[in-house]
């Protein structure tokens, strides 16, 4: 039974319409959500946690539709928007210490462990963390409650070479004991490292959703390229050089 | 509630929402109009909206295992906590005013209101008025602040005005006594206004709750 299941999403704005969307997300594994920017990926993921109301779909955590069950499925699940941006100037210790009283899950010794992994200082403020170590603060709040499914929100964006590489270790490393992540990225680069599966869209709607090898194998016989980054240049480059030449 | 309580005072509060408690202490001024000590709660309060905001408070809230509308309750509860807190103080030293110190000559020639019952029961309208057009304003998007508070601002000021002006009216001079005269009648508009006030902010509550759970964040 996939952790996440995506049907038939919609949602409309004046200028974007994200229309009939649907993947599915498996325990233990890793799907990379790609698309260009503006093409629905963090609507797609405000929808499903019902930050945005979708006007169209059924959205399904480990089998329990989300509408009717939201208030047991939400300790499952974690979300990240990439770096903190909340509570600024708030202590670490505070910001934890209010969020575990919400989670009858909190695993305390969990959460030790991976502010220590993650070299966090309880005492700093997120305003005084870098970018990567905002993100390692996020995930240390989503993952110490045991959150079974992580939603990231272009967690890598901004991030130096190796604090990345930094946190796609943490995502293996998570992915080897059963959580699942859905990762959207535009840093394509990333998920040929760690993504098992690949979910496409571009201008709001689905263009793949399957496999991360198959993806690539197919699209490399049909001459789009051998690369996630290849392959989204090939659909969807608009030759910017002609049109300023016109 | 206490969870939510608990990060409203620790994460989302403005040390001013606390410190404009002290406004209390203008019950005490004499000339000067002490219901504005109710419109200095409220500014504090707006603040932390207002830090609320701008510490994306709302997204965190959001993502929390609890029902969407429990966000919305825990900002009126705290705004309830904070206004009963300031309403306890202002009554303490109202009762000091009309007790202890009723014979003083600065209060006996007080040209503007005296504390007493009434005063008590336009401050209770005053933070109703403050739950229902701030904090409901403010649900009608979830970021809005200005324009609620202005109405606020509008509404609070009538209602001074109203209450300053009462005890000019013919037959109406008792209700400026220091020590207080004809007491029922002032007693029964505070526990109207009492019931008011809890009435008021209920249904205020009730429907930005509804409106909250259907906003795209």
């Amino acid at each position: 039974m996939p952790v996440l299941e995506v049907n038939g999403l919609c949602k409309h704005y004046p200028g974007f319409t994200l229309d009939r969307v649907g993947f599915a997300v498996e325990a233990g594994r890793i799907m990379g959500f790609i698309g260009r920017n503006g093409a629905g990926k963090t609507t797609t993921l405000k929808s499903i946690l019902h930050i945005v109301h979708p006007d169209a779909g059924e959205i399904r955590y480990f089998g329990l539709d989300f509408a009717a069950h939201e208030r047991a499925v939400k300790p499952r699940i974690g979300y990240a928007g990439g770096a903190v941006d909340y509570y600024r100037k708030k202590k670490i210790r505070d910001i934890v210490d209010v969020t575990r009283r919400f989670y009858p899950n909190w695993d305390g010794a969990a959460c030790r462990r991976y502010m220590d992994a993650f070299a966090l200082d309880e005492e700093k403020t997120p305003q005084q963390l870098s970018e990567g170590m905002k993100v390692k603060l996020n995930l240390t709040l989503a993952l110490s409650h045991r959150a079974e499914l992580l939603l990231l929100d272009e967690p890598t964006s901004g991030l130096d070479p190796v604090s990345r590489e930094e946190l796609l270790d943490t995502f293996r490393f998570l992915r080897d004991r059963g959580v699942a992540i859905l990762f959207s990225t535009h840093i394509t680069s990333d998920l040929e490292h760690c993504a098992d599966d690949i979910t496409y869209i571009a201008g709001g709607r689905l263009i793949a959703s399957e496999p991360l090898a198959g993806f690539l194998a197919r699209s490399a016989a049909e001459g789009a390229g051998d690369t996630l980054q290849d392959i989204m240049v090939h659909y969807e480059k608009e030759s910017l050089y002609d049109k300023l030449a016109e | 509630m206490i969870n939510w309580l608990n990060k409203e005072c620790r994460l989302a509060a403005s040390p001013l929402s606390w410190i404009m408690l002290a406004a209390a202490l203008l019950t005490l001024v004499p000339g000067y109009p002490i219901l504005l000590s109710a419109f200095f709660v409220g500014l504090g309060l707006m603040h932390s909206f207002q830090n609320a905001r701008e510490a994306n408070d709302v997204l965190y809230s959001v993502l929390l295992p609890a029902p969407k509308g429990d966000y919305v309750r825990a900002k009126y509860a705290f705004a309830c906590l904070i206004e009963l807190i300031a309403f306890a103080l202002t009554a303490a030293l109202t009762a000091l005013r009309m007790t202890a110190l009723a014979g003083a000559a600065v209060y006996r020639t007080n040209a503007l209101m005296n504390a007493g019952p009434l005063s008590l029961a336009f401050t209770l309208l005053i933070y109703a008025a403050f739950n229902v057009l701030f904090i409901g304003g403010h649900f009608r998007t979830a970021y809005a602040l200005g324009f609620p508070f202005l109405r606020f601002g509008l509404a609070a000021l009538v209602l001074v005005v109203a209450a300053e002006s009462l005890h000019f009216f013919p037959g109406m001079a008792y209700l400026n006594a220091p020590a207080g005269e004809r007491l029922g009648p002032q007693f029964a508009a505070l526990a109207a206004a009492a019931a008011l006030y809890a009435l008021a902010t209920f249904l205020s509550c009730r429907r930005s709750v509804r409106r909250f759970e259907t906003l795209d964040l």
